[in-house]
């Protein structure tokens, strides 16, 4: 039986429908949850936190869905070992809720992925590198060590900044996750394009590869190619599937 | 040179500072009514006030929903705390003149009608929702 996931749905998620969408293509039984029905979280295999501006992302980018109901499940699933990937929005929240890195208390965030260097929302076709061997963290277990992930970054807070202190925990606790090949288009500390908790369960990416996921939105296709083939953002998709199977 | 602090709120509701209130109440803070203002301090030189230029700016300043206050003091009142970006970027030099200036977000939290709540209570809402210590400071009342 095909694991289940839930893909959280606050007020202002808007990537859901594309989420859900590569999960099932997976091999994962996945659905939407929506705010009202939190209490169904327990139930689901594992989490996904989609892109969009939560709560219109007020007070700051992730700050109140971090205090949402909807976290406190997710919170007590990924201390039990659950699996929980933020992708964007979601990886906001993630730091927000103090997740990931996971260097402090939960809820007493220890950075954030804040307004990118330019001021100004970017929206790029990036490539992300793995910083870390692909065993570190669960779902990335699958991959090549050497696995390139296309990804869209498309954003306009999701440079990473903390204290020095924190950002040297970062490094030296191995929670480097995901970098940008090349340089990062936001001025993200550590060129740091996603973060992974020291149990290696939660998973926190800025830029989206669910938006890269299949050929029609991969900006380098050919013309005439199947547009519906899997695109490289699937990659890690399927290495979530394979972490729950 | 002139040292000015000039706080601008919004006429119309306050949809972000809603959703805070709502947020601190769940977090279990004792506040009744939350305000939200955008705070700037300025060292200025320029030959008409600053607030004046501010007030002209139609990227900074909407007089359709924006409110434009002077403050005499120069750091947070009571109730008050002020959130300031640690490595924000001088945006607003560009467009005042102004010679120096911060930005900071005014949260002033209030208990029953018009009673500023505690010192304690600004503190923890600070603490539980209002600041990231890792991106931001907090100024609290002297």
């Amino acid at each position: 039986m095909a694991a289940r996931v839930a893909v959280l749905v606050f007020p202002g998620t808007n990537s859901e429908e594309e989420t859900v969408r590569i999960c099932r293509d997976v091999g994962l039984d996945a659905q939407s949850v929506h705010w009202s029905q939190a209490k169904t979280l327990p139930q689901y295999d594992a989490y996904v936190l989609p892109g969009g501006f939560a709560y219109e992302d007020r007070i700051r980018a992730g700050a109140i869905p971090a205090h949402d109901p909807m976290m406190d499940y997710v919170i007590e699933a990924a201390e039990n070992g659950k699996l929980v990937l933020g992708v964007c929005n979601g990886a906001q929240i993630l730091l927000e809720a103090g997740l990931v890195p996971g260097t402090g208390a939960v809820r007493r965030p220890t950075a954030a992925f804040t307004k990118n260097a330019q001021q100004h929302f970017i929206c790029k076709h990036v490539t992300l590198k793995l910083a870390m061997d692909p065993s570190r963290c669960a779902i990335t277990a699958a991959l090549d060590r050497d696995e390139l992930i296309p990804a869209w970054a498309a954003h306009g807070e999701g440079r990473l900044a903390a204290t020095a202190e924190h950002l040297q925990e970062i490094v030296d606790g191995g929670h480097l996750a995901f970098t940008y090949e090349g340089e990062a288009p936001n001025g993200s500390a550590l060129n740091c394009a996603g973060l992974v908790n020291k149990r290696g369960n939660v998973l926190a990416i800025m830029p989206h590869p669910e938006r890269d996921a299949w050929n029609f939105n991969h900006p380098d296709r050919r013309e005439g190619s199947n547009v519906l083939q899997p695109s490289g953002g699937a990659t890690l998709f399927r290495s979530l599937a394979k972490a729950l199977a | 040179m002139a040292q000015r602090t000039i706080a601008v709120t919004l006429k119309i509701p306050d949809n972000a500072a809603l959703t805070a209130l709502a947020a601190l109440r769940r977090l279990g803070v004792d506040v009744s009514r939350l305000e939200r203002a955008d705070v700037w301090k300025f060292d200025d030189e320029g030959f008409t006030p600053v607030e004046e230029r501010f007030e002209q700016n139609e990227t900074l300043f909407n007089p359709n929903k924006h409110e434009l206050q002077v403050l005499d003091a120069n750091g947070p009142r009571d109730g008050e705390v002020w959130i300031e970006m640690l490595d924000a970027a001088d945006v607003p030099l560009r467009m005042t003149g102004a010679s120096h200036a911060r930005r900071f977000t005014s949260w002033r939290l209030f208990r029953k009608g018009k009673d500023p709540a505690g010192a304690s209570h600004v503190r923890d809402a600070a603490e539980k929702l209002l600041c990231n210590p890792a991106i931001e400071r907090a100024i609290f009342r002297e």
